[in-house]
């Protein structure tokens, strides 16, 4: 909410030649989780509209049809709880009228969400959930920026199989996104890897040592992580106190300067994971990002951050081609026509809604740095990953 | 890097006993301090959970602010849930004495409170208490534990036995154990009902905050951190029988074990249903749970 206000505010004080009364502001959705276990990851998200929001606005916000109007963002908290998530997109739809609804962490939410913004004719651009059906369930108004569980694993599925780093054990949430990802992985695998042990845990769960001791059981060599930040570092100290010498592979929550903060360079060397936006990585594009974000946040930038810059930029794009903020189904035909070069790279919208912006494997390296290992051609040194 | 499979599965056994009997330990502790509430106020606090998760944040504010040594930590954590319990039972649960489903109510809105209080005073990031001397692995053979396993294990003994002394030598103790019997007969012997109702909230909040002392080293102090021990805290209590002090530890110990090795043999995720299968059959066998008795003025 309180962007909504600061773009308004913005919008009143900046003057607005050729005009008697102020624009009036072309009002986003936006539904996140700003509190409960996954707050940390929201805070990524907002921070990247936040900067977003910004950067429209500094520019006088998004031309429509010849006039230029400030963006205001109406942010919804929906814990990422199906129930709360698809009343905040039906009340974004009938109460706050907006153009188009951003964001959303979790899967399930999504799902409850999806059909929601059908009715309503409210295009939905996902910028974190990765589970492949939300975007495969023939509903022509949702669209993601990020990539799904399948494009993020296949980079690291190829890499596995390489290294012949198999058998695998994998750790997964017991939810749409972790059980998404063992069922994408292993049908990347297929014959050619052995899943020696999968386990799941719920969320807010931090006992992992029955995964332990049956991966130490089932003699893996390699364990997969699927699951975010904070459960990662306790799974992984948990796994190499208990004295597991296993190749650790883990999503993109684990690299980051963040994430070796919660352990140390010890615990994390050798681990690998797949990355949708290496911060430290030497392209322009990224370099420019992470600057702008450490000034700004005072700390290294984020995938989900970088997802949700972008969602928002290329929002402003197709309602700027529409020429329209009213008609829903011109903006969703503006929004599948997108051809945008963000922060994490290309984005256009496959038939499905669903975008394919690269997708990188990086690995820790002993100083507490990271280098890209995937795609060979981007392969750098530690320290640019 | 390859790692070999252990040599026995009778090792994977010994290492989930060891974890299960660490979380059991922890899941008994709370469990004691809800049934002494329960058995001398007949309060169902709810919030118990909130005090664990509070534990947790007073250790990180120590070790952070006030002394890096763990121990002083540990008894800052446990006074800190004492006041607590006593603010609680002064100024919420004192006048819903004898309303059962405003007890639920108004422990359900604590937990809100406190929950998104922290939010606000320390952030959305779940905190680690950094203590490396805590972290320290003991090896035994092809185990591994850290250190405050046995820091746990051997703290919730010493709570445990101290409170056993308290309750059945400390004339506080006994007033205690004759109020849980009898109210208006312990009245008729002297004993001031609100100062051992205020007593009890105090040991309640204190063990519970232990509790969440304990815990926060080995894992991470976050919000909803007293969520889980409140699940298998009061699923202890039901399968020691509600009022029991050494059945709330036995059923405390019983769950972590049974937790613990049931993902040797089912999927990790299928071990809550394991425990509540456990607890369902131990019910139907005997209806009070395992040391459970009638309680006066019930059929």
């Amino acid at each position: 909410m309180r962007y909504a206000y600061l773009a308004v505010a913005t919008a009143l004080l900046a003057p607005a030649p050729g005009f008697s009364q102020a624009p009036k502001p072309v009002v986003l959705g936006i539904v996140t989780a700003q509190t409960g276990p996954l707050a940390a990851a929201g805070r990524f998200q907002m921070n990247g509209f936040a900067m977003a929001l910004d950067a429209l606005n500094r520019d006088g916000g998004i031309e429509i049809a010849g006039q230029r109007r400030p963006v205001a963002l109406k942010v919804y908290d929906t814990h990422c709880s199906p129930a709360e998530g698809a009343s905040a997109m039906e009340r974004l739809a009938s109460v706050d009228r907006a153009a188009m609804v951003l964001g959303e962490l979790c899967s399930p939410a999504v799902a409850a969400e999806t059909p929601v913004a059908q009715d309503n004719s409210v295009p939905f651009v996902i910028t974190v959930p990765t589970a492949e059906n939300l975007t495969l369930s023939g509903n022509p108004w949702v669209f993601r920026v990020n990539a799904d569980n399948n494009q993020l694993n296949q980079a690291l599925g190829r890499y596995v199989v390489e290294k012949g780093l198999a058998p695998l054990a994998f750790i997964a949430w017991n939810n749409d996104a972790g059980r998404g990802g063992v069922r994408s992985m292993e049908a990347l695998l297929g014959a050619s890897a052995k899943v020696a042990y999968t386990g799941y845990f719920n969320v807010g769960e931090v006992d992992f040592s029955a995964h332990v001791s049956n991966i130490r059981r089932a003699g893996a060599r390699s364990v997969m992580l699927f699951m975010d930040e904070e459960p990662g570092a306790l799974a992984i100290r948990q796994l190499r106190d208990a004295g597991l010498g296993v190749q650790l592979i883990g999503t993109l929550a684990m690299g980051s300067a963040r994430f070796l903060a919660r352990l140390d360079a010890k615990y994390l060397a050798g681990m690998m994971q797949y990355n949708a936006f290496p911060p430290s990585a030497p392209q322009p594009r990224i370099r420019a990002f992470d600057d702008q974000y450490r000034a700004r946040f005072k700390e290294e930038s984020h995938g989900f951050a970088a997802q949700s810059y972008d969602a928002l930029m290329l929002a402003a794009d197709a309602l700027h081609r529409a020429g329209t903020t009213t008609d829903g189904e011109a903006v969703r035909k503006a929004l599948a026509a997108t051809s945008y070069d963000g922060v994490i790279g290309h984005i256009a919208f496959d038939a499905h809604g669903q975008a394919a912006p690269p997708v990188y494997v990086t690995q820790w390296c002993d100083d507490g740095t990271r280098k890209i290992i995937f795609p060979a051609e981007l392969a750098s040194a530690c320290g640019g990953g | 890097m390859a790692f070999p499979a252990m040599a026995f599965p009778a090792m994977a056994v010994i290492a989930q006993a060891v974890n299960g009997i660490m979380m059991g330990a922890v899941y008994a502790l709370f469990a004691v301090g809800m049934v002494l509430v329960f058995g001398v106020m007949r309060v169902l606090n709810f919030a118990h959970g909130a005090v664990f998760m509070a534990g947790g944040y007073l250790c990180w504010f120590a070790m952070a602010h006030v002394s890096p040594i763990y121990p002083v930590a540990l008894l800052f954590s446990t006074a800190g849930g004492a006041a607590i319990g006593l603010v609680l039972e002064r100024l919420v649960f004192r006048r819903l004495r004898e309303n059962l489903s405003m007890q639920i109510v108004a422990s359900l809105g604590l937990i809100l409170m406190a929950q998104n209080g922290v939010l606000l005073l320390f952030g959305a990031d779940a905190l680690q208490i950094e203590a490396p001397s805590l972290r320290r692995v003991l090896r035994l053979g092809e185990l591994g534990f850290t250190v405050q396993h046995l820091v746990i294990l051997a703290a919730v003994a010493v709570a445990v036995a101290s409170l056993h002394v308290f309750l059945s030598r400390s004339r506080l103790g006994i007033a205690m154990r004759a109020a849980s019997q009898d109210i208006q007969a312990a009245r008729v012997v002297g004993i001031a009902p609100d100062r051992v109702f205020a007593i009890t909230f105090a040991l309640s909040g204190a063990l519970a905050a232990l509790g969440g002392a304990l815990l926060g080293p080995l894992f991470l102090v976050f919000p909803g951190m007293g969520d889980l021990p409140l699940l298998k805290g009061l699923t202890a209590i039901v399968l020691g029988g509600m009022g029991s002090v050494w059945g709330a530890v036995l059923g405390g110990l019983a769950i972590g074990l049974l937790e613990a090795e049931a993902t040797l043999f089912a999927p990790t995720d299928y071990r809550d249903l394991v425990v509540f299968a456990a607890l369902i059959a131990t019910l139907l066998l005997r209806p009070r749970g395992l040391f459970g008795t009638a309680i006066r003025g019930e059929p």
